[in-house]
């Protein structure tokens, strides 16, 4: 019998408090996975978006949460004129509940600005001009309004109807009602408003340049801010209160775990005295039994976190099918989220097999007699 | 593991878990309810609303509603904006004072009626017209009957009675008051009787303008097996309205209000 058959033995003793123990930890390691992937999925999204469209640099007043305050549009022709900036376009984002549909992203864009560029048409055409009151609608949006081309989309009080559906290669992109900047601002009745100003920067600005040109922005619109479009999701206050929030509900699913572990190991420490006792007065070192228990604990928690994984993967992938989801997130599964959360699995198992290893190491040879 | 170090390990988690709980000092019923009153008299705002009617049968609308309150007058306008077949539908309430509200309702292409029984539902749903217009902060009687959690808050426990001369078809109104944020987490109406008629319990709360306001609200109780989810996705205040906007005229059309503030 080898030191792993004895450590694979003790979790067997008891299969159903071993396979309780390894549900707790897989809950635990399910939601890590969900919750975070989930958060680091939608970041991504909007990260991704930015860098599709070719955006540099985004000018907006992010004190509103998920979704920037509107402000004045004319800011953009002073924005244009300053140094290193090529290019310039206005956007009107708004989150609006459409007919049966949750939540939807509709995107009013400058006629002619760049945001259009990346946009390729599946099917029918694009508005004709930026005052036609029509919509093209994102592959998944096209898929959750059940909307196809001649339909009509009820965006607040106005019918408009679906002229295109286009491919936005992201997701964000594909999930969205895009349309001509002023139909959406009469719409909505924000007329002369944005709350986006992108900008692309000239060839080869340094850093250093765009940090001025940040600067400059600021002191044009102090309301706002100015941001490199790879810092703009990591400064958001929405985006990190989610990630906040996605953490810490792990952490608690953790401790969860780690006190399940824990309870198991104890029981089998105690459950196993004689047995320990025993392998001491055959000549078993302390540190030999120490390592015992902690290889039962990880092992414990690695198969928990193998478990948690597939059950997270799996749950996420049924979520994001649900209607209220479907288009709004894509989960980031990547395998750095799935190798830490199996880490994190094993360094549960060490931390709650630390005490009842050292129990078991204050253990002797006469313990047994005592029964 | 013994039983202290487990039982350790479990208060440690629950003390974190419900330090979000604690108490808030306790306020006297007239200048709590004088409070939620005065937050309801807040100028004009324009809210977009989803209501689902989850009854007998099943039905999603899409509403724009245009407030205009102050200490004396309320004027209220809800417009159907979806689906389609329902789109124009508008109801418009009134009410000044302790006088009883009063309003109508409009049904396209050109029903106009007085509405005569304001204990009806609202578009189908299991609110009535009264409780659109209804501030039971502002009645006379108040007083705090206790304190209860609700979803792990901590709330004051609010009666309210229509006093002499106040007229309301309901004999008491019970709001679970989270003080600290300033929002009735829960709302039971009863009638003279003491029977439950009404219950609405706020699923969402949002901060906005410095305020924290209801976002979504479930309500039940009054009828079998129905229920109400309104989900508010979007408010704007400081709207600038017409006096048109609030008159029989004014609701036979449907228009988004420019100019205003998100």
């Amino acid at each position: 019998m080898t030191f792993f058959t004895v450590v694979v033995r003790g979790l067997l003793r008891r299969p159903v408090r071993t396979g309780l123990t390894l549900v707790g930890i897989s809950i635990g390691i399910a939601a890590v996975v969900a919750l975070v992937g989930m958060a680091s999925g939608y970041e991504k999204g909007i990260g991704k978006q930015l860098d599709v469209i070719g955006i540099d640099v985004v000018v907006s007043n992010m004190s509103g949460g998920i979704l920037p305050k509107v402000y004045e549009a004319s800011l953009q022709e002073r924005i244009a004129k300053l140094p290193h900036v090529a290019d310039t376009t206005a956007i009107l984002m708004q989150m609006l509940s459409i007919e049966d549909a949750p939540m939807m992203m509709v995107s009013g864009r400058q006629w002619g600005g760049f945001a259009w560029e990346k946009l390729k048409l599946i099917e029918g055409r694009m508005p004709r001009d930026g005052t036609e009151k029509a919509v093209v609608l994102g592959r998944l949006a096209a898929e959750v309004l059940k909307k196809k081309i001649g339909d009509k989309v009820q965006i607040e009080a106005d019918e408009l109807p679906v002229v295109g559906i286009v491919d936005g290669q992201a997701l964000v992109e594909n999930g969205a009602i895009i349309l001509s900047l002023p139909v959406l601002q009469e719409v909505t009745g924000n007329e002369g408003k944005v709350n986006f100003i992108d900008i692309r920067l000239t060839p080869k600005s340094t850093k250093e340049e765009v940090t001025r040109l940040c600067e400059q922005v600021k002191e044009i619109f102090p309301a706002g801010r100015a941001m490199v479009a790879s810092e703009v999701v990591g400064t958001s206050q929405g985006f990190r209160i989610a990630r906040a929030m996605s953490w810490s509900t792990s952490i608690l699913a953790i401790v969860v775990g780690v006190l399940g572990v824990m309870n198991t190991m104890m029981m089998t420490v105690f459950e196993r005295t004689q047995e320990i006792c025993v392998l001491l007065a055959i000549g078993w070192k302390r540190s030999r039994i120490v390592r015992m228990v902690l290889w039962e604990s990880a092992l414990l928690g690695f198969l928990g976190g193998l478990c948690g994984v597939a059950i997270g993967v799996v749950g996420v992938k049924l979520l994001t099918t649900l209607p209220s989801i479907r288009g709004m997130l894509e989960p980031d599964l990547n395998p750095r989220l799935l190798g830490t959360a199996v880490g994190i699995a094993v360094v549960v198992g060490l931390v709650s097999g630390l005490y009842p290893a050292w129990r078991s190491s204050r253990l002797t040879p006469s313990h047994a007699l005592h029964g | 593991m013994k039983p202290f170090h487990l039982a350790a390990a479990l208060g440690f988690a629950l003390a974190f878990i419900s330090s979000a709980a604690e108490p808030t000092a306790p306020m006297p019923a007239g200048e709590l309810a004088a409070r939620l009153s005065a937050l309801r008299q807040n100028g004009t705002s324009y809210v977009r609303v989803k209501m689902d009617i989850n009854g007998a049968k099943k039905e999603a609308l899409q509403l724009q509603i245009k407030e205009r309150r102050s200490k004396t007058a309320t004027d209220v306008v809800y417009q159907v904006l979806w689906p389609k077949e329902r789109k124009g539908e508008s109801i418009l309430l009134r009410k000044s004072g302790a006088r009883a509200a009063s309003g109508s309702i409009f049904i396209p292409p050109n029903t106009l009626r007085v509405i005569d029984d304001l204990k009806a539902p609202l578009l189908g749903s299991d609110l009535s017209y009264e409780d659109l217009v209804e501030d039971f902060f502002a009645w006379e009687r108040q007083a705090i009957v206790g304190t209860e959690a609700v979803g792990g808050v901590n709330c004051q426990l609010l009666e309210s009675k229509p006093g002499k001369g106040e007229r309301s078809s309901y004999g008491s109104v019970k709001s679970w008051i989270d003080t600290r944020r300033m929002v009735p987490l829960r709302v039971e109406k009863y009638s003279g009787s003491g029977q439950l008629i009404r219950r609405i319990d706020t699923t969402r709360v949002v901060s906005d303008a410095g305020h924290h306001i209801p976002a979504n609200l479930t309500v039940s109780g009054a009828r079998q097996g129905s229920s109400t989810e309104l989900d508010g996705t979007r408010i704007k205040h400081g709207v600038a309205f017409t006096d048109r906007d609030f008159t029989t005229d004014g609701i036979k059309e449907i228009v988004t209000p420019r100019g205003s503030q998100d």
